[in-house]
């Protein structure tokens, strides 16, 4: 029994994204996929340390009443987020350049004018 | 070019300024409450670029010269490792607190991770000033 | 037909991954996230526990990624230069 909650939508996502970066052929298209797949990632992660019923791991001036979720995975992924956004934009920059070079985006014509 | 519309230009202006002490606020409350050095820092940045946006990015560089923004930014990540140098000088390991801490729950309550918050969050907003200024730059002429 | 070597990459990797769904979601896993919720005021002084791993106990992962979010920007801002700028003679 497949239960619909944030580990199976995350692996969707996951697979989603793949499936852009495979077969797309612009390049800010895959860019895109590529951070629909670190999006996937994060929410995977992040749903991993989720307790039933509980609440953000922050202390109200040490009183606590509800059991608290995982902070583990959410400190974790929050240097995930950071490295998605500047690889995003990095990957960006490429695409700048590459459209200055060669004039064109597609995947397979880039690879019929490199051949030329 | 085409100037915005009057509604968004006014807003814009007056949201500024409120924008910048939302995130200097997440920033320097980041160990108290939800929020830290990279929520905190992305407000900032994205303070700047709405301005950008809205009033040109010409009007965004009499604020805040690009020059400028670059050298916070490279002045952020050298104090991040002197940081981690200096707890090194005080006899405790790499990156840890050595200062003295004040009552739970106020502002000095944490120690090193303030100011480390402190840095990461400006290094962050400016890096990505910087990154969208050269994006919406290139190929621009002038 | 051109769609069918990603289609058969995907159901393998679909297949791997979602043995995920085995997990029991809502449970709390480790006992290394509870001795931080126990003892994570204590030790840092921070109420926000997710600061406290991020700068605290895990501060060399936050170094790291001060140093890609530092090497991406300078690649940015290296690579969208116009030209002829920087360039001394």
């Amino acid at each position: 029994m497949i239960g619909f909650n944030g580990i199976t939508v995350g692996i969707i996502i996951i697979l989603l994204g793949l499936f852009g970066v495979l077969t797309k052929r612009n390049t800010i298209k895959i860019i895109m996929c590529l951070y629909v797949m670190n999006s996937g990632v994060i929410l995977f992660f992040v749903s991993l340390g989720y307790v039933v019923s509980g609440q953000a791991a922050i202390f109200d001036h040490g009183r606590t009443l509800l059991p608290m979720v995982d902070p583990l995975p959410q400190a974790v992924m929050l240097t995930s987020i950071v490295i998605g956004l500047v690889i995003t934009s990095l990957a960006l920059a490429l695409a700048l350049k590459i459209y200055e070079e060669y004039k064109t985006l597609d995947v397979k014509d880039l690879i019929n004018k490199q051949n030329d | 070019m085409k100037r915005t519309s009057e509604i968004v230009s006014i807003f814009t202006r007056k949201l500024f300024p409120f924008m910048l002490l939302y995130g200097c606020y997440l920033i320097s409350h980041g160990h108290l409450s939800p929020g830290g050095g990279f929520q905190g820092g992305v407000i900032f940045g994205s303070a700047i670029i709405l301005l950008g946006l809205v009033e040109g990015i010409k009007e965004a560089e009499n604020r805040f010269q690009e020059k400028a923004l670059s050298l916070i930014k490279n002045i952020g990540m050298l104090v991040f490792l002197l940081m981690g140098f200096m707890s090194m000088f005080f006899g405790r390991a790499f990156l840890s607190d050595f200062m003295p801490r004040g009552e739970i729950g106020t502002v000095p309550s944490a120690g090193l991770i303030f100011f480390l918050n402190l840095t990461i969050g400006f290094m962050v907003g400016t890096g990505i000033a910087v990154v969208f200024y050269r994006l919406i730059k290139f190929g621009s002429e002038e | 037909m051109k769609r069918i070597v990603p289609i058969i990459l995907l159901l393998l990797l679909a297949f791997f991954l979602l043995s995920a769904i085995k997990i029991n979601f809502g449970q709390p896993k480790t006992g290394l996230s509870q001795y931080y919720l126990n003892h994570g005021v204590a030790d840092t002084g921070a109420l926000n526990i997710v600061t406290a791993i991020y700068l605290d106990y895990r501060a060399y992962d936050t170094l790291g990624e001060a140093t890609v979010f530092f090497a991406a920007a300078l690649g940015v801002f290296m690579l969208l230069r116009k030209p002829g700028e920087g360039e001394k003679d």
